[in-house]
């Protein structure tokens, strides 16, 4: 499927060329220099020469991954893999051109592990790290996981390797104990924990385009719950969510019983979103039992040790809003525009929403802006050619007010009544809220017989997504 | 570490030397000396120095065979996939070595040893490699990972030799079909199998049996998420149900894998859904949803895949008179920092679900896209509107008013594309008001494009009737003709011929009379030259004899004749259609073109035959939801009816208002017009603050 992979730096330096069936001509890596990476208009994600299709995508750390096959190969899997590839290489630091180029025999083994013939063959951290002789240097509860600042005290499966040079050269062929088959192949057996925990947030970042008028054009939220585990042995863990279909199925006393373990956080959900969620879609990972969700809507699974993503989902109706922005835009005199904007949130006064920024693009040529905020730090970005209204935090159930007045460039020769008034976004983050009203009903984990002692953390962070009002 | 950098260009001398100087020492620093000598050796050669790289092979054998270090090992291996397109007679030596690799008892070495067995091409190394794989495949305590290694050691021996491959077919299929094999190890066979019969036409299709595919079924629970895929791959028009109640039972086993958080495992699977779809008689509506409902999900994964997603959703809605997918048209909008790949194909999706009850939203998103930032895009905008309007018939007027709206917004290159576009738009409407003509004729000076001015002259001739001034209009063509791009010199030959058999005058006679001299004696192109030559003699055919057959009526017949309406065909040929269908997810299903023209070596797929095959796709009963009883029916339910409450009223964003238990006002009021407002509040203000120490309840 996949004929060989290239890893480039930025300016187009390969640093990786493995190749996964037969060697291609050494001018492949030429061509896809020339046409993508010197090339400013990069109109689509995919190239395709004769029968030779690159597939191409852009690290964080800006390195292009980029995978070559010779056939009508499967896309979707070349894509997600070259996402999955790069967060293993993050989590052996090799994300950087510096330590790809000192480490690069390590990033050759793990393509030899990821990668069997072209074809991807395991990409789970834990079951990687199994196979690698080098250990991540990221502990595997740290990967997926948005915000990490919660854990940081907890324990780790695997340590930091301090700057152990010789391991490379101590270690040598020896005898690998096959793991022994288990009958999930995402846990291999015999799992032990001092202290049985897991964490689980729901993280749904909210998008909604607003028009002129006031309408909502389009409006959803995309949700994702990710779990960090930490249990002992083969753990069966079933959850059920708020979701409009399960609400009346017949373990509705099943709820009861977890509901006094939850109601913590449900009071920090709104009422309005206590009832039920319409779950448009949801995806899973491979380890949940689809055809028992299919059947009866719980979530049922044996998770993997350490952090992954468990479901995404889709959510349409009934979102609850967070914030209503109000924009007045007037022509104040010549080529120069008045901009009074209200933000009020609508979530519980008792949450806060952190890093809150509105940003309002501006006419081109505009030079400066006379603001006036009723709170919050308001400032002119000239390299932007915006307005940037920050607040480190908002009070749910609060407005407040920017005035502002563009000025433009004195004979400026842009007529304003041409500009297409980009819209204005919003950004936040709100703990222990969520946008969707889904609320987790309940959670238990059962090993064996017996229902061991379990520490359970559930967290809700509602995050923007595209939330953008026109004007 | 090292004094010098790995990563830059190095001398084989230089390397030898190193290596040679760290054998000398017989200590432990010789170690990571040697290793970051055969570092420097990788690095170059993947920066392309290979021939400089090809004389230290003996250096590399002696490593090979005394070193036990992983590492080393791995670079050796490395070294001789590199060197494979040479011809170095150092391969022979080589393969002692390699051999012993094999025999190893590290798994990881057993695994590479294997891989570069069957990756060298030499016959030596291919008698070697069978005799490994005979091993490793029979016996059953070897593990996963090495069979797996294996069966992709076939397929790259088969890729230099189309005959070695052979022997092995009925073995994959014995693998694939036995219980106690590691079920990954079965996935992998299957999806091997299947590629040897895509580069080997000879072999008789694959076809599985109804037991194997059940069983195959049976292992996905136990596989990974990228066996998953090889699985759901596997089965798509390789096993052929005999049954419509088979089709059934099958598509019921494969729904729940469309919610897999992979999208190559979602795609298979809605692939294989596809295709089991034209063996049965009828299908429940709610399926249908969730096919819906499982696009949808993909649609907030990274823009690459989403762009996947976005071009296989075209594919679908082609595919169908009824399309199976039901999907909100505002999924596509477009978003401000979409990538400019992912706004073309929104695009190109809105304008397939127009339809008369969508039309409003899609023109008012349409007009805002129209006024985008980016140049491009809002083109396209601008074409879509008019595409629009030729596809749906009762929707010319609402398009022409949004296009007639933006051409009052005066930006230089919307008018060129909106004169362009409205030429399409006239050949399928041909009775417009003169209003709107005399509208568009207004901007005759503004046209600067080679596209628009021809649509320009184009128009002007068409509509020459309810334009009385048409000539001096013209003019603004016709005057410059030589240095007219040659577009614009074959519209302005056509017109001024057009105008001549049209209305016959000394005007239009001496126009055209000069306009088809300088064609004939200047022009450069030959193509120009030769039309203008037929017309002049087509003219004077009539003018010197009287008794020609050919009489005047019959020139303005094939000069000035009636056009035909034009109609937008977006349809796919129903083979190609059936084809890219089976492939849902590759490379072909982005470009939505015929795999052979993409690629020569693959297979051309087709349906294949059983009693129970549907051959019109469009005659397929859909069966609505009724009673919806729990389980994967009763799913479904909601959807339709939410999503009917949904459309019907536009949702406010006052709906979601909430009154504010604080209000911060503006600290210092600013200027305003207003003079008055310093003294008195207003009172809307003054009640707010009232209402601020009782908050709402």
């Amino acid at each position: 499927m996949i004929s060989a992979l290239f890893i480039y730096s930025l300016r187009g330096e390969l640093l990786i060329a493995k190749h996964a069936k037969s060697t291609p001509h050494k001018s492949m890596s030429e061509i896809f220099r020339i046409q993508v990476i010197n090339n400013l208009d990069v109109r689509s994600p995919v190239l395709t020469l004769g029968s030779t299709t690159f597939h191409h995508i852009k690290s964080n750390e800006n390195l292009w991954l980029v995978a070559i096959s010779r056939s009508n190969a499967d896309s979707a899997a070349i894509w997600e893999f070259l996402y999955k590839l790069n967060a293993l290489l993050s989590a052996y630091s090799l994300q950087t051109e510096e330590r790809l180029k000192e480490d690069f025999l390590v990033c050759y083994e793990l393509l030899d592990v990821v990668l069997e013939g072209g074809v991807p063959v395991e990409t789970e951290l834990a079951q990687v790290a199994a196979k690698m002789s080098v250990k991540p240097t990221v502990p595997l509860d740290k990967i997926n996981t948005i915000s990490d600042d919660l854990f940081s005290g907890a324990n780790r499966i695997f340590h930091r390797p301090k700057q152990d040079r010789s391991r490379s050269s101590g270690f040598s062929v020896r005898e690998q104990s096959p793991t022994k088959p288990s009958a999930y192949p995402w846990r291999p057996l015999g799992i032990r924990h001092k202290k049985n925990e897991i964490f689980l947030n729901v993280n749904e970042s909210i998008s909604i385009l607003v028009s002129r008028d006031g309408s909502i054009l389009r409006s959803y939220v995309d949700g994702m719950v990710d779990i960090t585990t930490r249990l002992s042995g083969m753990p069966l863990c079933r959850f059920g969510l708020n979701d409009s279909l399960s609400v009346d199925t017949p373990f509705a006393s099943e709820t009861e019983i977890n509901a006094s373990s939850n109601s913590r956080n449900k009071r920090a959900i709104p009422k309005a979103a206590a009832g039920s969620v319409f779950l448009e879609d949801c995806k899973f990972h491979p380890c949940v039992q689809l055809d028992k969700f299919d059947f009866d809507r719980v979530i049922t699974f044996v998770p993997p040790d350490g952090s992954f993503e468990l479901m995404r989902y889709h959510v349409r109706e009934n979102l609850n809003l967070p914030f209503k922005i109000t924009p007045i835009v007037t022509v104040a005199g010549k080529n120069s525009f008045e901009f009074r904007v209200t933000l009020k949130s609508l979530f519980p006064g008792k949450l806060t929403a952190k890093d809150v920024q509105l940003r309002i693009p501006l006419p081109p040529e505009t030079v400066d802006c006379e603001i006036s905020a009723s709170n919050g730090k308001c400032q002119f970005d000239r390299e932007e050619n915006a307005l940037l209204w920050k607040f480190s935090k908002y009070q749910g159930l609060t407005e407040n007010t920017l005035s502002a007045v563009t000025v433009p460039m004195r004979n400026s020769s842009v007529n304003v009544q041409q500009w297409p008034r980009p819209p204005m976004s919003l950004k936040f983050e709100i703990l222990m809220f969520s946008n969707s009203g889904l609320v987790v009903r309940f959670f238990n984990v059962a090993e064996g017989e017996r229902n061991y002692n379990l520490v359970k953390w559930i967290k809700y962070i509602s995050k923007s997504g595209a939330y953008e009002v026109r004007y | 570490m090292s004094d010098q950098r790995v990563f830059t260009r190095h001398k084989a001398y230089e390397i030898r030397a190193e290596l040679q100087q760290a054998d000398n020492k017989r200590f432990k620093a010789s170690a990571a000396r040697q290793k970051n000598a055969l570092k420097k050796i990788i690095a170059n050669i993947t920066m392309g120095y290979l021939n400089e790289m090809a004389s230290l092979f003996p250096e590399i054998l002696k490593f090979w065979s005394i070193d036990d270090d992983m590492e080393v090992k791995m670079a050796c291996h490395q070294y001789a996939l590199a060197m494979a397109p040479t011809k170095s007679s150092h391969f022979e030596e080589a393969l002692k070595l390699i051999q012993d690799d094999f025999a190893s008892s590290n798994e990881r070495l057993r695994i590479m040893a294997l891989n570069t067995l069957s990756s060298i091409p030499r016959p030596s190394y291919y008698s070697a490699c069978q005799k490994c794989l005979e091993s490793v495949l029979t016996r059953s305590s070897e593990s996963a990972d090495l069979k797996r290694a294996a069966l992709h050691a076939i397929l790259n021996m088969d890729q230099a030799d189309k005959n070695s491959a052979r022997p092995y077919v009925s073995f994959l299929s014995q693998i694939i079909n036995e219980q106690r094999q590691f079920p990954s190890v079965r996935a992998h066979a299957l999806s091997v199998l299947d590629a040897l019969n895509e580069s080997h036409k000879d072999l008789p299709p694959m076809s599985l049996s109804h037991d194997t595919c059940f069983n195959l079924l049976e292992l996905l629970p136990e596989l990974n998420e990228w066996d998953h895929t090889l699985i759901l791959n596997g089965l798509t028009a390789n096993y052929v149900p005999q049954t419509h109640s088979e089709s059934h039972h099958l598509i019921e086993v494969v729904l729940p894998h469309l919610q897999h958080v992979n999208t190559s495992v979602s795609l298979a699977a809605l692939k294989l859904i596809l295709y089991l779809i034209n063996y049965v008689d009828s299908i429940h509506e709610s399926i249908v949803k969730r096919l819906s409902s499982s696009v949808v999900a993909l649609l907030n994964k990274p823009s690459e895949l989403q762009f996947l997603v976005l071009r296989n959703v075209i594919l679908l809605l082609l595919g169908r008179d009824k399309p199976f997918l039901q999907i909100d048209v505002s999924y596509f909008f477009v978003e401000f920092n979409d990538p400019i790949y992912i706004k073309d194909t929104k695009l190109e999706i809105l304008y397939l679900l127009a339809k008369e009850d969508n039309l409003r939203q899609i023109l008012q998103e349409l007009k805002d896209y129209a006024t985008d930032i980016d140049i491009q895009m809002s083109r396209k905008a601008i074409r879509a509107i008019g595409n629009l309007a030729v596809k749906l018939e009762n929707s010319v007027d609402d398009c022409i008013n949004v296009l007639l709206d933006l051409l009052d917004f005066g930006v230089e290159y919307i008018i060129q594309e909106i004169i362009s576009v409205f030429r399409n738009v006239m050949r399928k409407y041909p009775e417009q008001d003169s209003e709107t003509i005399k509208r568009l004729v207004a901007f005759n000076d503004s046209v600067q494009e080679p596209e628009s001015r021809s649509a320009m002259i184009w128009i002007i001739t068409q509509f020459s009737r309810s334009l009385p001034n048409f000539l001096t209009l013209f003019r603004v063509f016709s005057d410059n003709f030589g240095e007219e791009s040659l577009e614009v010199q074959f519209s302005v030959l056509n017109s001024s011929v057009k105008f001549f058999v049209r209305t016959r005058s000394s005007e239009t006679e001496e126009l055209c009379l000069k306009i088809l001299k300088t064609a004939v004696d200047n022009a450069d192109n030959p193509d120009l030259r030769e039309r203008a030559l037929m017309y002049w003699r087509l003219l004077s055919l009539v003018q010197q004899r009287a008794d020609s057959n050919i009489s005047l009526d019959d020139i303005v017949e094939i000069v000035d004749g009636e056009l035909p309406l034009i109609t937008l065909n977006t349809r796919l040929d129903p083979a190609v259609l059936e084809e890219l269908e089976l492939n849902i997810g590759s490379i072909a299903s982005i470009y939505l073109k015929p795999i052979g023209q993409v690629f020569r070596l693959n297979r051309t797929m087709t349906l294949p035959q059983s009693p129970v095959l549907n051959r019109n796709r469009d005659s397929l009963e859909m069966i609505p939801d009724t009673r919806s009883s729990k389980s994967s029916a009763s799913y479904s339910d909601p959807i339709s009816t939410r999503s009917r409450a949904g459309s019907s009223p536009v949702k406010k964003m006052n709906d979601h208002d909430k009154p504010a238990e604080t209000v911060n006002h503006l600290k210092m009021k600013r200027r305003t017009t207003i003079g008055s407002s310093k003294v008195t509040r207003k009172p809307s203000i003054l009640s707010r603050r009232i209402s601020i120490k009782r908050p709402f309840t």
